[in-house]
Order: structure tokens, then C-alpha cells, then sequence
């Protein structure tokens, strides 16, 4: 794709507890991010808002949040899936010539408002899943876990390893609502199990938070800023809602959505070809499961690569260098996050998980139990 | 046509919880015991809002101005019910109107007595009647009576 969207500006907010309203996250991240980039509400033409009415407790709910980015007698529309997906279909509006400049806002407050258990509870299909009351969000990801590690010959260590690496890398990031100093694969296996084989460490943490980005026409990215972003591909798929009509050893919508992005990005060789991947895994094991999907990595090789140190920051190919949603996990922002996190891999503002060569990489986004959607963006300097 | 079946479910919403902005809500309560409303006025456009927020809607900016605002005002416009919000029918139908206080910009809804239904109009002037014995909650506001 030619260069037609770019990302101009992010702000990010992660915390267990962030002590605010939805309204107060919303004004701080907006206004902070046009403050950055020198402008006010009025250079801004159309806003896309992310949020879930479930959680925020409220039907509609971005209409209450609306002036509070700004969007006073504007474009507001709201996508109630993934924030990445805000942004592909905010993009899109740009790339019609409708909208110049968009901002895109995506948020949750599941650290200190709402329940993560009560939002996937009410995910699950009424008549059976639910009835069973087997199923929720961790023991569906543990039965794919499970599925993954056996499919692939793997030992449950893998966990282990892929979690050392992403909180060694959130603790050093700012940005991230968990972050432990000097955490040991040790300290990760002596975590308590939630649902085997999956421990507390493996999982993401409950997490208040949001993001917020300005997405601009290439006219317009000229006039703001000198370190434009470009979205160079993106894709979507999803597959069947029901667990037992999918593979679980592997994720038919990510490697079908990351198909999607490469062959608009022009890539035919996604391992060599981007510098690094961050990745919405919100489990261990999904991290390696999701990359094999999207040919980052080679099947059945993962633990061989992350024992080598070719996921690591230094590494061939980093994945999720910012320490990715085992750091934070906004429902509805982590994947904007992703994109938020790779643009500051490609500006070089990523500090201490600075990849030393970030020309290109792939953002990735999820829906539903074990991925049922997937999002990817594949992004450029 | 193809059987279905119906299966009940209920929807536990009481793990839940809301922090809200405390600010404009809680200095017009701390003034509603004195029997004044106080809102927030926007330096930039001059709107006063009642409850005050802490940033300007329209411009997007924070505020914090203090706007004293009459307790005096008039009918933006009304309606007679005849049902309360979740569809039971009342006993007597209530009149509530929207009414724009004077020195406020936010128009704000209650609900209208001393004034039969059919009497009440857009326009009309009314104040609002104010508790016997204040004390600094939302209920110091009792309803709009004509002025």
C-alpha cells in the first residue's frame, strides 16, 4: 500500500488502579497527545472511540466520553471489538479523502472497575457454554495451551521462557501496569497455577488503561510531524466462535489476517523482512502460537528460538519488545497499544527495548476466547 | 416454521463499580444546604454548566470557575407523563420539565408542581421549591413550582 495513513502521535495510560473516571482517562490522553503535537480539537476532523458497553457499564457508552476527546460536534463513531481494529477502520476514512485527521481512543477500566471474569463470563454462548460454567476466558486459553505445547512437542518450561522474556522487557518500559524488577523464570514456575498449565504469570494482569493516537492523511502528516509512522498493510479474520469446530494448536485467524497485511505491505518473507513483531498474546503460550501463525517464527521450532535469544530485544526477531499485554491488558486498547508500541520502536524512542534496526513491523490484535478474531497491521518508516 | 425454545437467564451486574468526578457535584451540593446553586463556568466560551464538569465540553479544556446561577428560571420545554421510566403506569400523571435556570447555560430537568397539567407551557417562568430543612444532598431541589 502507498503511504496514505500515517501515525502522528500516541499516548498510552496502563495501571492496575489508575485512580480516575472514564471521562478524566479519556480528556488526559487525548489532550495530552494534541498538546504534543502543538494543536487543539479544532485540527482534528473525525473521532473513533473503542470501548465495551458491558464494562463501561453503560449502553452507547462513547457518548458520554465524546466531548471529552475533543469531539464536540465532530465524527464519533465506536468500534466494540479490539482497539486495533479502531484503527484499521479509522484509517480507512482517510484513505476514502473523507477525514484529514482522526483520533482513535481505546480504553478500559478492568483493573479497578469492572471484572475481567464478568465480561468473558457473558462472552460465552447462553444455552450451553455458560450453563456448563466450565468455561471462562483462562480455561479456554489453558485447553489451547495445552493443545499448542502437545501439537508442537513442546515442554510446559516454554511458558516459562516466553513470560521471563516479556516481563524482563515490561519491567524496563514504563508504559506497562505490571512490572517486576528482576523477575526469574524461577519465580514465574513458582507462581500458583489459575488453570493448568497456566499460572498467575502467564497470564495477563487485570489492567485500567487506555490509548489514544492520531492517525493523519499524508498531506497532513508533512505538517505535524517529522517522525511519521506508515500503515503499509493490514488485514482481519475470524474464525468460528465454538472452541470444538477450531484448531486449537494454532490460529487459522491470525495467519489469515497477517496473510492479508503482507500482501498488501508487499512482504513475501515476514521472518527476514520486519524487524519486529508486537503481539496482543495475553497468554504464554499464545505468543509463540500467534507467531508461528504469522511465519515469524518456524513450526515446531519456537522454544529453540526463544532459548537462543532470537525473540529477545537483541535478538533476530524481537517479539513484543515492549513486554507486550503479560504487562498490561486494557480490554479494548491492548492491541491499539501494539500498534502505539511498534510506532515507538520505528520513532527510536524505545529506550532500554530499543531494537537497534526498526524499519518495519507487525502489529497484532485479538477478539473473542483463544483469538477468535485476529487484527494486523504491518507498519513503516 | 422451525421449533425454538425459550430459556431464561439474568444478567449479575453487582461486581460493578463507577468512580465519578467528584468536583462539580460536590460544590454544588456544599451550596445547595445555603439554598444557591453553584455551577462551573468555561473561561474560554463563557458556558455554565450545572452540575460544574472539570473540562469544557465544547472547547476542551479544563475548568474550574465557580458560576453562581438563580434558582429562578423558565420552561425550555415539557412533558406530561404517564408512565415512569421503566413503562408502570402512575397513579397521577407528573409534569417534568426541562427548564434553563437563569445565569446557566445546561438546561436542567425536574419535575414541576403547583401548576395543573394543562396550564403548564414552554416559556412559562418557575423557581424551584426547596426543602423545608436542607441539608446538602440533591433532594434540597425538591421540584420547579410557577414563580
Amino acid at each position: 500500500m502507498e503511504k496514505k495513513v500515517a501515525i502522528a502521535g500516541f499516548r498510552i495510560a496502563a495501571a492496575p488502579d489508575l485512580e480516575t473516571t472514564r471521562e478524566r482517562l479519556v480528556f488526559d490522553l487525548s489532550k495530552g497527545l494534541l498538546d504534543d503535537l502543538g494543536i487543539t480539537r479544532d485540527a482534528v476532523d473525525n473521532f473513533v472511540f473503542c470501548s465495551n458497553d458491558f464494562m463501561d457499564g453503560r449502553t452507547i457508552s462513547h457518548v458520554f466520553i465524546g466531548p471529552a476527546a475533543g469531539g464536540y460536534m465532530k465524527d464519533q463513531t465506536k468500534v466494540e471489538m479490539d482497539g486495533l481494529n479502531a484503527m484499521i477502520y479509522a484509517s480507512m476514512g482517510i484513505i476514502s479523502g473523507q477525514y484529514d485527521v482522526t483520533m482513535v481512543v481505546a480504553l478500559s477500566l478492568t483493573g479497578s472497575q469492572a471484572s475481567p471474569y464478568l465480561y468473558t463470563d457473558y462472552s460465552l454462548d447462553p444455552t450451553y457454554d455458560r450453563q456448563l460454567k466450565l468455561l471462562n476466558e483462562l480455561s479456554a486459553a489453558a485447553l489451547e495451551a495445552r493443545s499448542y505445547l502437545t501439537a508442537g512437542g513442546y515442554p510446559e518450561e516454554l511458558l516459562d521462557v516466553v513470560a521471563a522474556q516479556d516481563l524482563k522487557n515490561a519491567a524496563a518500559n514504563p508504559g506497562q501496569a505490571r512490572r517486576i524488577d528482576g523477575v526469574s523464570r524461577e519465580r514465574i514456575k513458582g507462581s500458583p497455577y489459575y488453570y493448568e498449565p497456566l499460572r498467575e504469570l502467564h497470564c495477563y494482569p487485570p489492567t485500567d488503561g487506555g490509548c489514544a493516537m492520531l492517525l493523519v492523511s499524508e498531506k497532513k502528516a508533512k505538517e505535524l510531524t517529522d517522525k511519521p509512522v506508515w500503515l503499509l498493510g493490514m488485514g482481519r479474520s475470524t474464525d468460528i466462535y465454538y472452541l470444538g469446530d477450531r484448531d486449537l494448536s494454532t490460529s487459522l485467524s491470525a495467519a489469515q489476517a497477517a496473510e492479508r497485511a503482507y500482501a498488501m505491505a508487499g512482504i513475501k518473507d515476514p521472518a527476514s523482512e520486519l524487524d519486529l513483531a508486537e503481539i496482543m498474546s495475553l497468554f504464554a503460550h499464545q505468543e509463540p502460537l500467534l507467531a508461528e501463525a504469522m511465519g515469524l517464527l518456524e513450526k515446531g521450532k519456537a522454544a529453540a528460538a526463544y532459548e537462543a535469544g532470537d525473540t529477545a530485544v537483541e535478538g533476530r526477531m524481537p517479539i513484543n519488545p515492549s513486554g507486550g499485554p503479560l504487562g498490561a491488558h486494557p480490554i479494548c486498547a491492548t492491541g491499539l497499544i501494539r500498534a502505539a508500541e511498534a510506532a515507538r520502536q520505528l520513532r527510536g524512542e524505545a529506550g532500554e527495548n530499543q531494537v537497534k534496526k526498526a524499519g518495519v513491523a507487525l502489529a497484532h490484535g485479538q477478539d473473542g476466547v483463544c483469538a477468535q478474531q485476529s487484527a494486523v497491521v504491518i507498519l513503516g518508516t | 416454521m422451525e421449533e425454538t425454545k425459550v430459556v431464561t437467564g439474568a444478567w449479575e451486574l453487582s461486581t460493578f463499580k463507577f468512580n465519578i468526578e467528584g468536583r462539580g457535584l460536590q460544590l454544588m451540593l456544599k451550596h445547595m444546604k445555603d439554598r444557591k446553586l453553584m455551577g462551573i463556568k468555561c473561561h474560554q466560551c463563557g458556558t455554565v454548566y450545572l452540575p460544574g464538569p472539570f473540562y469544557c465540553r465544547k472547547c476542551h479544556i479544563r475548568i474550574d470557575e465557580p458560576a453562581e446561577v438563580s434558582d429562578h428560571g423558565q420552561v425550555m420545554t415539557f412533558t406530561i407523563g404517564y408512565a415512569d421510566v421503566r413503562g408502570n403506569p402512575l397513579d397521577e400523571p407528573r409534569i417534568a420539565p426541562i427548564v434553563k435556570l437563569d445565569g446557566c447555560d445546561s438546561w436542567i430537568m425536574g419535575v414541576m408542581q403547583g401548576c395543573a397539567p394543562e396550564d403548564v407551557h414552554v416559556g412559562m417562568r418557575v423557581k424551584v421549591h426547596w426543602a423545608e430543612e436542607t441539608t446538602g444532598s440533591l433532594q434540597d431541589m425538591q421540584y420547579f413550582v410557577p414563580e
